[in-house]
């Protein structure tokens, strides 16, 4: 008898947390039409000094399909040809990046372009490219794939801004010297200069609009790296889970967190990370 | 016959806990080892709300949207070049101690090794004294040759010496800063160096060291009001 009621109530709970997780993957989302945070579009009108033409004006991007420049169906007849829209897409795609690179070059930080087109990271300053850097791969998640490309390129349409970052190296480190005090101490204390050993490096940014960039090496780190590389993946690992755990106790879901993981070269990490500044900027082409 | 009725008897009780026991472990593994969990919900959504972007719209007003779009990426990219330098500029990357020098058009004429910030911080009584390539862009502001080097209050604490007074002649130096120096603004320059053998390694005090040879190009490239990109 008490096994049979012990059934029950397993079975129960099983089928209550199976229609849960239907709940909050499937039936929720279709509904609530929650979509990719969109970027808060500055006012990107670029005016020349001197200069009033109708010309040099450049006009806002469609953030939507909303506006002055919004399609609708009962503007022409006739289809559009797919090549014209994919030309469209590229040539949005195209001048989304422009713009956000000309909107940071008129700032005297540094900033990263990371364009996942041509697989590379390029580090500017005033839109000079400093650095540049191949990825060697790149795995995005899911949520980007299952977006429009329309979507993706509102959500791009402007810089991303770093609220957070965690690296196993440091971004400045400092050597501290007493001063000798006199000749004979300072001889003492001068050192020939040594080579550093560049460290293992894994770093993880966490910009505006949920975005995350994990940065990983492309080399094998050393026993010491590794630990402290997979001591860093599992925390951000624990903080998923109890976030995710957190909104399904709430019955609720958290806004969407799309992941992108680059690997490259241990010294190019190095240079980006140390390079940018503390809170920069982020040009993302996907 | 009847051992037989109760092995199957077992054999059904196991099967029947065995669906509950799955479903149960499934969901938690849904939860807890899904790390695209968010995301498989929204794959959901976006099937099934999100029209394909341009879809159906007439042909007349996605040719107007890409000659706008032509227009404004021409107008942008004219923005941009207006940024670029005038003059050829140099290139400093302070992590791995290397330069490159660049034409007006970004190609590069030489590479090579350099010194930059040893990133030290000098502690002397209440002092505290940073040494460290500043980051950004900066101009050359002046170019000279055989540029004596007018020692700052630093090296005499750095080598444990009493500190003379502002115009002693004993914090004149005419070797250390080499044939040429470009000064950069706030006392940082690209020189020369003694210490050729540290080239590549930072050792600096702030300042960017150059070998002799990259310095005479440098120097003789690069003119006032040049580019000096430093990260």
């Amino acid at each position: 008898m008490k096994n049979k009621i012990a059934f029950w109530i397993i079975t129960l709970i099983s089928v209550i947390l199976v229609v849960y997780i239907s709940v909050i993957t499937v039936i929720q989302p279709v509904f609530t039409k929650n979509t990719l945070p969109r970027a808060i579009a500055r006012n990107l009108e670029i005016k020349d000094k001197g200069t009033k033409g109708d010309k040099d004006k450049v006009t806002k991007p469609e953030q939507n399909n909303s506006g002055d420049d919004s399609i609708s169906a009962s503007d022409g007849a006739g289809t559009t040809p797919n090549e014209n829209v994919n030309k469209l897409i590229e040539l949005r795609r195209k001048e989304i990046l422009l713009r956000s690179r000309l909107s940071l070059a008129n700032e005297d930080s540094t900033y990263l372009i990371l364009d996942l087109i041509n697989n590379t990271a390029v580090l500017e300053l005033k839109g000079i490219p400093l650095h540049e850097c191949k990825i060697l791969h790149s795995e995005i998640s899911n949520s980007f794939r299952s977006y429009s490309k329309d979507a993706l390129l509102n959500w791009m349409s402007e810089p991303f801004i770093l609220k957070n970052v965690e690296a196993t190296i440091p971004k400045i480190s400092f050597i501290e010297k007493i001063a000798p005090k006199d000749t004979l101490e300072a001889n003492k204390m001068v050192t020939e200069p040594k080579e550093t050993k560049l460290e293992d490096v894994f770093i993880v940014m966490d910009f505006d609009r949920n975005l995350r960039l994990v940065i990983s090496q492309s080399e094998l780190p050393d026993p010491e790296g590794k630990k402290i590389i997979s001591n860093l993946r599992n925390r951000y690992h624990k903080i998923e889970i109890s976030r995710t755990v957190k909104a399904l106790t709430k019955f609720n879901r958290e806004p969407v967190k799309p992941q992108i993981e680059i690997v490259i070269p241990k010294s190019d990490a190095t240079i980006l990370y140390k390079a940018l500044p503390l809170y920069p900027r982020m040009i993302l082409r996907l | 016959m009847e051992i037989e009725q109760k092995q199957n008897r077992g054999f059904l009780h196991v099967v029947k806990w065995i669906i509950p026991i799955l479903l149960l472990s499934l969901s938690v593994c849904v939860i807890l080892y899904n790390p695209d969990f968010q995301d498989s919900a929204f794959k959901m959504k976006s099937t099934f709300s999100t029209p394909a972007p341009y879809e159906g719209k007439s042909a007349d007003v996605i040719e107007k949207l890409i000659l706008k779009s032509t227009r404004n990426i021409t107008i942008i990219e004219d923005k941009l070049n207006l940024l670029k330098p005038v003059k050829p500029y140099i290139v400093v990357n302070t992590t791995e101690n290397r330069f490159s020098l660049r034409t007006i058009n970004g190609d590069t004429i030489r590479t090579g090794v350099c010194s930059t910030g040893k990133n030290e911080l000098l502690i002397a009584g209440n002092k505290r004294i940073i040494f460290k390539t500043p980051k950004g862009i900066f101009t050359v502001r002046n170019k000279q040759q055989n540029r004596p080097w007018i020692k700052p209050d630093w090296a005499f604490i750095e080598d444990g010496l009493p500190i003379p007074s502002a115009r002693s002649a004993e914090r004149i130096d005419y070797s250390t800063l080499g044939d040429y120096a470009l000064e950069i603004g706030n006392g940082y320059m690209l020189h020369g160096t003694l210490y050729q053998r540290f080239l590549g390694l930072p050792v600096t005090h702030g300042c960017v060291r150059l070998g002799d040879k990259d310095l005479e190009v440098i120097y003789n490239t690069l003119s006032k009001g040049s580019k000096v990109y430093i990260y």
